[in-house]
């Protein structure tokens, strides 16, 4: 009996279960590693990296990867993760030279790769990121890779600024800010000394008279100070001020004044300098202002939190191996690559000769675009979502109206984009007259391709907001528009962030509809305001493969690529970074 | 035999929470007469007709489906939420109707607060949750009406270090009382509870009926409970509701726990069926 019992035990099979759960595993892997493939290219082909000899390679390796792995398994300080990393650094060697010779003699050589390139990206690449993710949960790697990330991310977004403002008036916007927002940041600021003052509720009139006068006076005020000056009053002096209120509160004054004050004295004498190296001033004052400014803050409470302050030298680390990595490839003389994205790539512009060939004007298209499509999608995407799902009934002929609304949006996201290019075309640019191919007709036109995937996704997240937290709300006495505004969007908002950060990136993937409106492939100045003519990156790119010389196919192309990608992922960081805020009380 | 067990259980229950409250005459904060309420073609509540006296705790009280949550959330028109929800009759609180289009539900429900049986408190701070209600209601908001309220919620002790940490970092227990401190830093009029403690272990439970105990001096509670024990300990009034939403009785709760005048009651709270 008992042994009966026990051969039923052993009788379940779970063989389709198994196979299913592989099938599934190869299917998920077989896309990601065919893109993975791809990018390995474009990115050879980007930084040149065929022709960079092995003691180049070596070179860097040393001075630049191990520092960084030792930095990473130093901080994560985990025996297991040292082990692992060793094993794959050590073994992916050897493993990589066998392998790579064995399959060149068998099948013969391939283009473009060599085994210390597979070696790079099959295994170094991956283990860095992998050190580096076990970094950052520990303190030491947090504080190390949180400044690099500042570092990085100010200089982004100094850029970011520096190119908006190729666009956007800066005498209209230091007027705006002198007039309207610094006002009514001092009412509420003053209002939050002096709670009985009652400046806080005063500062929205403030601020929205002091625009209507900014405006007006625009057209008025006959002389303005230099574009270096309004940038020192109207953006460089609010960030560090900015910085040093978030100081303040927790760190006293002393601290406060230094995290102000140096970065902005830092960047305006970086300004002042700039000039005489021929560097553009105004861009260089941006960038050490908003990397500067957050670094400050950040150094400052490192160290009065006093835990984790050698990860400090993570980016002086990171510099000093670049610095004597170029030295020895120097006085050594070993190849070096020549990168197709370098400096001149990306501040000059397109060019018929492949080395003289630079995406500029394309970035600067690009980065315009896609700041008006952000802003426009935004409002009239969060704007529908909140009606469809919070204000319309359920009966009667306002239901009967929002289901034909509903039905339409979700078959609108599914139109070709030519056909949205087609929609651009007869409404904005001819009818509206926004102009052919100008960066507004573009935004316009990729915020209506976009629109239908923002509502929807904003609606999903508004929809799994909780009813029993509406219930409390209204249960309160609050109004509808108080509970949208308190309750529904705050809890709703990062969802309503990830799906807008899906829906621009495919619209600054977007090529058709920018054809459609007569947008230019390739423009040779960068715009100068939101009505010029105005090509965007896809449209370079796409324009750039047709050229003749293989040089294009193989180097600029693969640059623009490589441009696109690292300007769509720092988008998409700001994104999370903006959700992982709103997230948090 | 079974019964009678269970029977004098109850009486005890009650006899040992003489409530102690003035028997001074009841002055009437909300009656409704021929209330009926349908939603679609279902009749949830009717005809009922009822008088709820100030400063006292009324349970209302009946088996599941039988229009209690219903009667509560038509108090404070709660009920306007739901799309399929129909209101037929008259319901008054000080002697207005309230469903009269002059009268704007909003308004009414910044007198008449209200906690729900899961406890739900904002992804918001403490603070900010106390604070919300005065807030919308365009009242001043100081520390002195947030900490007030938490100290009727009897939970200022528990929580005057995190003022600043979010309101869903609390035990369950703690969140309801969030919830009640939540509903009356306005100061409403009338508290409604529904089921407020179905959702607790018993501790927290009883932490909770020992504040509507304090409750009931400043406010009028009226409280739709699953638990026969609680609203024999916690209530002046009891309302049984029976299936097809039918008033069955309404009494003080001694008369209807040790003497009720309808065999179904008695049934009923002698747990024969419900």
């Amino acid at each position: 009996m008992a042994t009966e019992t026990g051969t039923k035990f052993q009788a379940v099979s779970r063989l389709r279960g198994t196979v299913f759960e592989y099938v599934s595993l190869g299917a998920s892997v077989f896309g990601i590693v065919l893109l993975a493939a791809l990018l390995v290219y474009v990115s050879i082909d980007a930084f040149d990296l065929a022709n960079a000899s092995p003691q180049w390679l070596l070179t860097y390796f040393l001075t630049l990867v191990v520092p960084l792995i030792g930095f990473c398994l130093y901080s994560a300080d985990d025996r297991q993760i040292t082990r692992r990393t060793g094993l794959a650094v050590g073994g992916g060697l050897v493993v990589s030279a066998l392998v790579f010779t064995g399959v060149e003699a068998l099948v013969g050589p391939i283009d473009r790769l060599s085994w210390p390139l597979v070696y790079l990206f099959v295994f170094v690449v991956p283990t860095t990121g992998y050190t580096i993710f076990a970094a950052n949960q520990e303190t030491v790697g947090g504080v190390g890779f949180g400044l690099l990330g500042r570092l990085l991310g100010g200089t982004a977004l100094g850029l970011a600024v520096g190119v908006l403002f190729l666009v956007f008036d800066p005498q209209l916007w230091m007027l705006a800010y002198t007039f309207g927002l610094l006002p009514a940041a001092l009412a509420v600021g003053y209002g939050q000394w002096r709670p009985d003052s009652g400046m806080s509720s005063k500062a929205l009139p403030i601020g929205i008279v002091g625009l209507v006068v900014a405006v007006g006076l625009r057209q008025v005020v006959p002389m303005y100070p230099t574009d270096f000056i309004i940038y020192i009053w109207s953006v460089s002096m609010p960030i560090a001020a900015g910085g040093a209120a978030l100081v303040a509160g927790q760190r006293g004054r002393t601290a406060a004044l230094s995290v102000g004050l140096v970065p902005l004295a830092v960047a305006v004498a970086g300004g002042f300098a700039a000039a005489g190296f021929g560097l553009p001033s105004k861009t260089v004052l941006l960038v050490l202002v908003t990397a500067g400014v957050p670094v400050a803050v950040f150094i400052s409470r490192t160290l009065t939190d006093g835990e984790g302050t050698i990860g400090l030298v993570l980016p002086i680390l990171l510099a000093a191996g670049v610095l004597v990595g170029a030295l020895i490839v120097d006085f050594a003389g070993f190849p070096a690559p020549d990168p197709w994205l370098d400096p001149s790539y990306v501040t000059s512009s397109p060019s018929r000769t492949p080395v003289d060939a630079g995406l500029y004007p394309a970035i600067v298209g690009s980065v315009i675009i896609i700041a008006l499509v952000a802003v426009l999608s935004f409002v009239l995407g969060v704007g529908t979502a909140v009606f469809l799902e919070e204000y319309t009934a359920g009966s009667g002929w306002m239901g009967a109206l929002t289901r034909l609304i509903q039905v339409n949006i979700a078959n609108l996201a599914a139109v070709p984009s030519v056909v949205y290019g087609l929609l651009g075309l007869g409404l904005f640019a001819n009818f509206l007259g926004f102009g052919f191919g100008t960066a507004v007709t573009a935004a316009f036109t990729l915020s209506l391709l976009i629109l239908p995937i923002t509502i929807i996704s904003a609606q999903e997240a508004i929809r799994a907001v909780p009813d029993s937290l509406r219930q409390g709300s209204y249960g309160m006495g609050a109004t509808r528009w108080q509970t949208t505004k308190n309750v529904v969007l705050p809890e709703a908002l990062p969802g309503i962030f990830t799906g807008t950060i899906l829906a621009l990136g495919r619209a600054i993937g977007e090529t058709a509809p920018l054809i459609m409106i007569g947008a230019a492939t390739t423009v040779f100045s960068a715009p100068d305001s939101i009505w010029s003519k105005l090509s965007a990156m896809p449209m370079q790119i796409y324009a750039w493969a047709n050229f003749p010389q293989a040089e294009f196919r193989y180097g600029v192309v693969a640059a623009g690529v490589m441009t696109l990608l690292i300007v769509l992922l720092g988008m998409n960081a700001t994104a999370i970074i903006l959700r992982n805020k709103s997230e948090g009380v | 035999m079974a019964t009678q067990q269970s029977d004098s259980l109850i009486t005890t229950e009650v006899s040992s929470s003489q409530t102690g409250r003035s028997a001074a005459p009841d002055e009437t904060v909300i009656s409704s007469t021929d209330l009926d309420v349908f939603y679609d073609a279902d009749k949830a509540l009717d005809d009922v007709s009822i008088e709820i006296p100030e400063h006292k705790v009324t349970a209302i009280i009946g088996p599941s489906g039988c229009g209690k949550s219903t009667f509560l959330r038509c108090i404070n028109r709660m009920n306007d939420q739901i799309p399929a929800c129909e209101v037929d009759g008259e319901l008054h609180f000080h002697g207005t109707n309230v469903y009269d289009p002059q009268v704007d539900p909003v308004a009414l429900r910044r007198k008449i607060g209200m906690v729900f049986q899961k406890p739900n408190p904002f992804p918001k701070s403490i603070y900010e949750n106390v604070a919300y209600g005065l807030r919308v209601q365009g009242k001043e908001v100081t520390d002195e009406l947030v900490e007030d309220a938490l100290r009727n919620a009897a939970l200022w002790d528990e929580v005057k270090d995190q003022l600043d940490e979010s309101g869903l970092d609390l035990s369950g227990g703690q969140q309801q009382r969030l919830c009640i401190a939540r509903a009356i830093a306005p100061d409403p009029e009338v508290v409604l509870m529904d089921e407020p403690t179905s959702a607790l272990d018993p501790v927290a439970a009883s932490k909770i009926e020992d504040l509507i105990d304090e409750l009931v001096e400043e406010y009028t509670v009226i409280i739709v409970t699953h638990n026969m024990q609680q609203a024999a300990r916690i209530s002046d009034k009891t309302a049984v509701f029976l299936t097809g939403g039918k008033l069955v009785e309404f009494d003080d709760t001694q008369t209807v726990f040790e003497n009720p005048a309808h065999d179904r009651v008695e049934d009923y709270i002698t747990g024969k069926f419900g």
